[in-house]
């Protein structure tokens, strides 16, 4: 049966192993902005998102990852961001996301 | 006479050290300014900006008008510390030349006169004068101890918190004129002469005190005068009173159209340095009123940059909303500043960012009247539908740029610091809006039209907000509207506002449509939403807490509706209004178009 195209894609599974993963900046990225803890996942950031709407970018899943330890192209991805500020605006835990995205580059410059 | 005598020391050192210091100081930025300032300036010279910039150097840093017009105690204070000295040197000077004639007379020779001056004979007019300026002076000194106990009285809830440099300074300013009311009443009490005040005083310690002890507290009165005068004029150059010198070249530079910029120059040095720390900019902020942050407001901002001690922290927690700046009697650029500082901070090399916009057009239309959504609006639908009602109804073809999809205007970058990345936002748009050759640009966020106005090169469109191409419409009878029995508010949009000078506008829509109340705080006063895409720092909680107490006042108007011209501002008051509706603009107008 051919798959019915939504509009949208979902990620291949994958696991994650947080043993082997250095969380030193995900420690301190967390603890700079400890609000981001409390992200329970909705997307709704990525869905509004501008830079998201033109290209391949997906905040969720870049600041979600950063989270678990796995920094590599965090950096280039968040530089795709415009900082326009709507994911702010219709984050659900009222994050401030656009003061994730300039920490997460600021932490992350160097991967 | 040979006016010298050994308590002049500290005196002369202070001064030809404080010349030094400003001499270098001044030549280094100076010479370090772009060449097009450098032109700017030379062009300048021959005409009347001169002239204009002279008089507004008497109005500003010797009467200090502008201060005046925050709080008369406060405004005298400063001009009696100011004009006062000012007129004591210039009369002083007089003086010296009515009893020696024209001849050279060292510098300390003017400042001691009353000292070297009493085997001449006494001329009451001149004492009389010096005196009352003297007396004039001393009542500002008086209200400055004052300041610091009854701030509330002269229209301050805060007073600057000071750092080591300005205390040194401070006090030895606070000392300066009771020493010299002091020193020239015991040369007074012990070889007469003097006006009403030292000569009054120094008869009553002739009576009162022996010759002896007079003659030891003479030279120690004077050594104190003049040694309180050379730490104050070593201290000058490192403290805030390095303001009085350099706020007079600053307006001579600006009447000369040097400008700030999103990038670091020379010419900042001049803006930073002329902030007296008066601390006026505290008070209008609602970080500090509303959220208690009280460590980053301007004043603190400028003094932490100006020592080389500027954290992140600071540059990045600020709305912009520019009510300091409205305040500011030195009429620093505060926000352009802070900008350029968040560059310093933050800017990173962006020529490989965005490439992904490269061919990507989403507009559709084919008007020569473009509509700019911006980001924001494209989260308030509303918006977005009323505009294409009042374009319907006006018959308006219209290019739609962004509305399946927009690129942002790059102001928010900018105001986070990143400005080489919100250069590629301004090259693509620039290019989009040149490639359908639009004659005019709407946009309804006030964000966007400020950069559209002051950074994008676009000549030939006419960048108008929202609120302007409506009162437009309803002006030239293109668009008919039916007034109603509504009451609303008004909250004026930072960036409109005190950003771009669009007050009117708005309010004559709204009192085509309605009854308008205007809240307390509002035209060049407005406050802030609190959800300025300016402030990466602040918490979602705080935002919402500033939304409320802006809310609150709105509300207080009684008014059903809450209006504003600003997406943003529309989502942030909506937050915080309790029983208002809060509505853009655009909506209330589509509404009420005649059907
Ligand atoms: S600020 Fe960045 S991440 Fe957030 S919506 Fe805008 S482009 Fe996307
Ligand atoms: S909108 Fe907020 S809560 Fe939802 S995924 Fe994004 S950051 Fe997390
Ligand atoms: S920035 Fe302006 S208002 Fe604020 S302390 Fe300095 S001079 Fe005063
Ligand atoms: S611009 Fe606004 S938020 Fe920033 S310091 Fe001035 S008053 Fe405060
Ligand atoms: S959203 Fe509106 S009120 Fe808020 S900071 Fe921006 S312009 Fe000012």
């Amino acid at each position: 049966m051919a798959a019915i195209h939504f509009g949208y894609t979902i990620s291949k599974p994958r696991a994650i192993d947080l043993d082997r993963n250095n969380l030193r900046k995900s420690d301190e990225i967390l603890r700079e902005m400890p609000e981001l803890q409390t992200c329970i996942g909705c997307g709704s950031c990525t869905a509004v998102c501008t830079a998201g709407n033109l290209t391949e970018f997906n905040f969720r899943k870049v600041h979600t990852l950063v989270r678990r330890g796995e920094y590599q192209g965090a950096y280039e991805e968040m530089n795709k961001c415009m900082l326009c500020g709507k994911c702010r605006l219709v984050c659900p835990r009222g994050i401030n996301t656009r003061g994730v995205v300039l920490l997460i580059k600021r932490k992350l410059g160097d991967f | 006479m040979n006016f010298f005598v050994p308590f002049c020391i500290p005196f002369i050192v202070g001064a030809v050290a404080m010349f030094i210091t400003l001499a270098w100081k001044w030549g280094l930025w100076l010479y370090r300014l772009p060449r097009a300032d450098k032109k700017r300036i030379v062009c300048g010279l021959p005409t009347r900006a001169t002239l204009d910039a002279a008089g507004e150097v008497v109005c500003e840093s010797l009467l200090h008008r502008r201060i005046f017009r925050v709080n008369p105690l406060l405004g005298y204070m400063h001009m009696s510390l100011a004009f006062g000295w000012f007129l004591l040197i210039a009369v002083g000077w007089a003086e010296t030349i009515a009893y020696v004639g024209f001849r050279w007379v060292p510098l300390q020779g003017h400042v001691f006169f009353r000292y070297f001056a009493t085997g001449l004979p006494h001329k009451p007019v001149f004492a009389f004068i010096m005196d009352l300026l003297l007396l004039f002076v001393l009542s500002g000194v008086a209200l400055a101890w004052g300041k610091r106990f009854f701030s509330k009285r002269m229209g301050m809830r805060r007073t600057t918190r000071h750092v080591l440099g300005d205390r040194i300074a401070l006090s030895a300013l606070w000392f300066i004129f009771p020493a010299r009311l002091i020193a020239e009443s015991t040369t007074c009490a012990l070889y007469e002469g003097g006006g009403f005040l030292t000569g009054t005083i120094g008869a009553w310690m002739g009576e009162h005190i022996s010759t002896m002890t007079l003659l030891t507290l003479e030279s120690v009165a004077w050594w104190f005068y003049s040694s309180c005068l050379g730490i104050f004029f070593v201290a000058l150059p490192f403290s805030r009173y390095m303001h009085i010198f350099t706020e007079i070249p600053l307006i001579f530079l600006r009447r000369y159209r040097l400008r700030s910029d999103e990038k670091e120059s020379s010419y900042d040095r001049f803006q930073v340095d002329a902030c007296s720390r008066c601390g006026i900019c505290i008070d209008p902020c609602q970080l500090q009123s509303v959220l208690g942050v009280d460590n980053v407001q301007s004043v603190y901002f400028l003094r932490d940059r100006r020592y080389g001690m500027l954290r992140a922290e600071v540059a990045d927690n600020c709305l912009l909303c520019g009510r300091c700046a409205q305040r500011c009697p030195v009429q620093i650029d505060l926000n352009t500043l802070r900008i350029n500082s968040r560059d310093r901070l933050h800017n990173i090399p962006a020529e490989r960012r965005y490439d992904y916009l490269k061919g990507v057009d989403r507009s559709s239309g084919t008007g020569k009247v473009g509509y700019f959504a911006g980001c924001m609006t494209l989260l308030t639908p509303r918006t977005l539908v009323a505009m294409e009602r009042i374009f319907h109804a006006a018959g308006e073809e219209v290019w739609w740029a962004d509305r399946d999809g927009s690129v942002c205007c790059g102001r928010p970058l900018k105001l986070a610091g990143e400005t080489d990345a919100a250069c590629k936002m301004r090259e693509y748009n620039t290019e989009l809006f040149r490639k359908h050759g639009i004659t005019t640009l709407v946009t309804s966020c006030p964000i966007c039209l400020k950069v559209f106005r002051e950074d994008y090169a676009l000549d030939g469109i006419e960048v108008l907000h929202h609120s302007q191409y409506i009162f437009r419409l309803i002006q030239s009878g293109r668009l008919a509207i039916e007034r109603g029995a509504g009451q609303f508010t008004y909250h004026d949009p930072c960036e409109l506002g005190r950003g771009s000078g669009i007050y009117d506008e708005p309010r004559a829509v709204i009192e085509a449509i309605g009854l308008l109340l205007e809240p307390v705080d509002t035209r060049e006063n407005a406050l802030c939403c609190g959800s300025s895409v300016a402030n990466t720092a602040i918490t979602d909680g705080q935002q919402l807490q500033i939304a409320r107490s802006v809310t609150a006042e709105l509300e207080a108007t009684g008014a059903g509706t809450i209006v504003t011209a600003c997406p943003l501002c529309k989502k942030a008051l909506g937050r915080g209004a309790v029983h208002a509706e809060v509505r853009d603009l655009s909506e209330i107008v589509a509404d009420a178009v005649s059907k």
